[in-house]
């Protein structure tokens, strides 16, 4: 690389950095940060989360990808950040462009760019980044002298609305995925081919999604006619990859030297969920459930207090308590950990008594403050609709024993706008959360305190209610007045999401390829930092919208037609669709589905990845 | 619970590079977590959230670098300098180096209350005027009261400037300051450079020695 080129940045930065707020957030040199010399590997990666360091550095999938491609003898892989708006003004006033934390290096300079997209707000901060790195936004103008423009994440399950702006998405699971783009990617510069062979070279791997390989048709009311592979050889659908085994868990996590929002080492104990909550598109893409095993687990805790000297420990997973040996984890963890001053968060637990009583096992790594219990809806009738069955006993009964157990706040998460929810179950939500506030209060007096969390359902793609509309704004905001005047009354706290808020997200997530414009223009309007409640620019998002001539009702309020060709239906998550209707129609027939690592209902998992299946018995996966 | 009496470790670093942009808070929790990784057999604060005992002199500015600043922390059992030193060190980031360690009286008070002033050096960009920096700056002196304002607070810059000399640098001359650092009364150079119209960035700023009453401390322990 120019070497000029870095110690003018180093020599700007340094004065930019007295005129931004936190600027540690800019200047990398984190313990256990990797530092390659930059000529001594084939292939560069910039890792890019694309929000302010404080969110992303965290993120697990980052660390996990940046410890597998830093192991690569010929590859090295930096990371960079979107910039928080002080920052950008700073970069653009001095016509620098966005760098890596590493070695300063500016992304253009890199081989390929690898952006992770968690959620959807987070698009238009890819715009900005490449626009800050000097890289034409959109790929079909971008030449031999671009890095390769990359994205993976559970947002890319539907990579429509971001198909413009990327070269190719990998979907599924990461561990293996990247390294099929390093490798590829290293092949075809050795050849020394175009760039469209690499980008057919790529269309070829399992798992990698080419959207300039796909032709995309509409009929006149504006839904799609035909997606189909522009070229022989490319995929139709792109199935997901995965790992049959949970490969080791990154240790070496990065210890940021300012605050972050989890200053902690993170370790999955299990992958996928096998309640089938109807809503849940964490739920479908993650199948099948794989977990790791308690001994793993707890060597991977104490390697990583060892290399980070962090004094918190996350065990992650979509449901913790269904892990087949949680009991054995926790009681190992006790054991394993109890002088070593530190706390353990075990979030996502179910809510049973069995999940009191491992909180108990904690004894006091358990973190302080409150439990939390996702009931999710409050009526049976809504429960069995969303395929959460739960009898209110339960619930109550949950309830009594966290408080019993010497818990004095509770905070207890809802959603409103599902399918089929009337005015009555909104009152059940108030009704539940008083009868547990005075349950708590005859246990544990006065000082009990009730927090409310309310989300709003936003139906996302691969689940069941994949076809059904969002709820209009003006009956949601009715909905929020009845809980915030209820909660009031009843002084019970309670958070929510204005109506307004969520729109972005139930745009984008079931967008198809035309948004692709609306978030063009959209970022010219000045939307960035989307998820940043107070910028959010609903107005930028409207007039992009207009200009563009598209109506956003189309996403959102409007039934889609169950024959109707989705845009992300070339995707594959190895669930089938067909499983996903018949869950949709039981589920409008008030029936649910148990549990399924009991019984089989045949989503299309062990059809597609049942060779990954490793045959030890002790690697547990979820599927009978 | 061990009922014997820790031992007090005094450590003197330096601060350096990238880790100038880490502030106070953050870099006590650095701290944490350094003597956490170092292996060292620490003493913690009692509750129900216990915390690594340790305590740092004084808060440096973000973005000053410094040889001099100080931090005590608590051990159990008699242990070798040199193997505290060695410990802290591989667990330290690269821009924090240990420039001594000695074991201390638990009666000693607190850093942070026998803290009374510091020393800072003070090197120009290039670009700098220095001959008119230094007109401004005698000017400034010859002021009868200093006045600026800290949030709601009105200062008096002078009352905290105990010395000022110019002395030859590598390049271009540099400029020492001995201020007040108590939590009363604490001096900031960076301050008196912003009324002589510098901006942050074209000078840097280090802090070169602490003194409690009017000795040095941290050289010896």
């Amino acid at each position: 690389m120019d070497s000029l080129q870095k110690s003018t940045i180093n020599h700007t930065l340094e004065r930019m950095l007295f005129q931004v707020e936190k600027p540690g957030r800019y200047v990398g040199g984190e313990h256990n940060q990797v530092r390659k010399p930059w000529d001594s590997v084939d292939t560069r990666v910039a890792l890019i989360f694309p929000d302010i360091y404080d969110l992303g550095q965290p993120n697990l999938g980052l660390a996990i990808l940046y410890d597998i491609l830093n192991q690569q003898p010929d590859v090295l892989a930096e990371r960079a950040f979107a910039p928080w708006v002080d920052m950008e003004a700073q970069l653009r006033e001095n016509q620098l462009p966005l760098f890596s934390l590493e070695s300063k290096t500016p992304l253009n300079q890199f081989d390929i760019l690898a952006f992770t997209l968690p959620y959807e707000q987070i698009y238009t901060n890819v715009l900005n980044i490449l626009d800050l790195a000097g890289i034409p936004l959109l790929a079909r103008e971008r030449g031999a002298e671009h890095p390769l423009i990359i994205a993976g994440g559970q947002a890319c399950y539907n990579p429509e609305p971001m198909a413009d702006f990327f070269d190719a998405f990998g979907i599924g699971e990461g561990e293996e995925l990247i390294l099929d783009f390093t490798r590829t990617h290293r092949d075809w510069k050795r050849r020394g081919g175009t760039r469209e062979e690499l980008f057919y070279a790529l269309a070829r791997v399992s798992g990698i999604y080419v959207p300039r390989f796909y032709e995309v048709a509409y009929h006149d009311d504006g839904t799609l006619s035909l997606v189909s592979p522009a070229l022989q050889g490319v995929a139709l659908p792109v199935k997901k990859r995965i790992v049959g085994k949970l490969p080791p868990a990154p240790v070496r996590f990065l210890v940021p030297n300012v605050e972050t929002v989890h200053d902690r080492i993170s370790v999955e104990i299990m992958r996928g969920c096998t309640r089938g909550c109807r809503f849940c598109h964490a739920g479908v893409v993650n199948r099948p459930v794989r977990e790791r095993a308690p001994e793993e687990i707890l060597e991977a805790i104490q390697a990583g207090l060892d290399a980070t000297g962090y004094e918190q420990v996350g065990l992650l997973s979509l449901s913790s308590s269904d892990h087949t040996r949680i009991l054995d984890i926790i009681r190992g963890v006790y054991e394993k950990f109890k002088d070593s001053r530190v706390q353990v968060n075990l979030p996502s637990l179910r809510i049973a008594s069995f999940s009191v009583d491992l909180m108990d096992e904690l004894k006091d790594l358990r973190p302080g403050g409150g439990f939390t219990l996702a009931p999710e809806a409050a009526t049976e009738r809504m429960r069995a609709i969303i395929n959460k069955p739960l009898d209110e006993d339960i619930i109550l009964e949950t309830a009594r024993t966290i408080f019993e157990h010497g818990w004095l706040s509770l905070k207890l998460y809802f959603m409103i706008g599902l399918p089929q929810e009337s005015m009555e179950d909104v009152q059940a939500i108030l009704d539940l959360a008083r009868k547990i506030k005075s349950i708590g209060k005859s246990i544990k007096g006065n000082r009990v305190r009730i927090h409310l969390g309310i989300a709003t359902f936003i139906p996302k793609p691969h689940t069941p209610f994949q076809w059904y509309s969002i709820e209009e704004a003006q009956s949601l905001q009715a909905k929020i007045d009845l809980l915030k005047e209820g909660t009031r009354k009843a002084d019970i706290k309670m958070s929510y999401n204005p109506p307004d808020s969520t729109l972005l997200e139930s745009w984008l997530s079931r967008g198809d390829r035309r948004l692709g414009a609306v978030i063009l223009h959209a970022w010219k309007n000045g939307a960035k930092l989307d998820a940043w409640t107070e910028r959010f620019n609903l107005t930028a998002w409207l007039d992009a919208f207009a200009s563009c001539g598209i109506d956003p009702d189309f996403y959102t309020r409007r039934q889609r037609a169950l024959d109707e060709i989705l845009p992300w239906d070339h995707i594959s998550t190895g669930v089938s669709k067909r499983f996903l209707l018949t869950d949709l129609r039981l589920s409008l027939a008030g029936k649910t589905r148990e549990d399924c690592r009991n019984t089989c209902y045949n989503c299309g998992i062990l059809d597609n990845f049942g060779s990954l299946r490793p045959s030890e018995a002790e690697i547990y996966w979820g599927c009978p | 619970m061990n009922s014997a009496q820790p031992v007090r470790v005094r450590v003197r670093f330096a601060k350096d590079g990238d880790l100038r942009f880490t502030g106070h808070l953050d870099l006590q929790r650095l701290f944490e977590r350094v003597l956490r990784r170092s292996g060292l057999p620490l003493r913690y604060s009692q509750g129900f959230n216990p915390k690594v005992r340790l305590n740092l002199a004084s808060a440096l500015p973000l973005g000053f670098s410094s040889r001099a600043e100080l931090l005590d922390f608590w051990v159990d059992g008699e242990l070798d300098a040199v193997v505290v030193e060695q410990k802290l060190k591989s667990a330290l980031p690269k821009d924090i180096a240990v420039l001594n360690v000695a074991f201390v009286s638990n009666q000693l008070p607190s850093l942070q209350s026998s803290l009374k002033a510091s020393e800072y050096r003070i090197s120009f960009l290039p670009e700098i005027d220095i001959p008119e920096t230094a007109r401004k700056l005698a000017a400034l002196l010859s002021q009868e009261a200093i006045p600026i304002h800290r949030r709601a607070r009105s200062v008096d810059l002078k009352q905290l400037i105990l010395s000022v000399e110019w002395t030859p640098g590598p390049g271009a001359p540099e400029l020492g300051f001995k201020m007040k650092s108590t939590p009363e009364a604490n001096g900031r150079p960076d301050e008196l450079l912003n009324l002589l119209g510098l901006a942050p960035g074209t000078y840097q700023v280090c802090r070169t020695a602490l003194f409690s009453n009017s000795e040095e401390v941290g050289e010896n322990g």
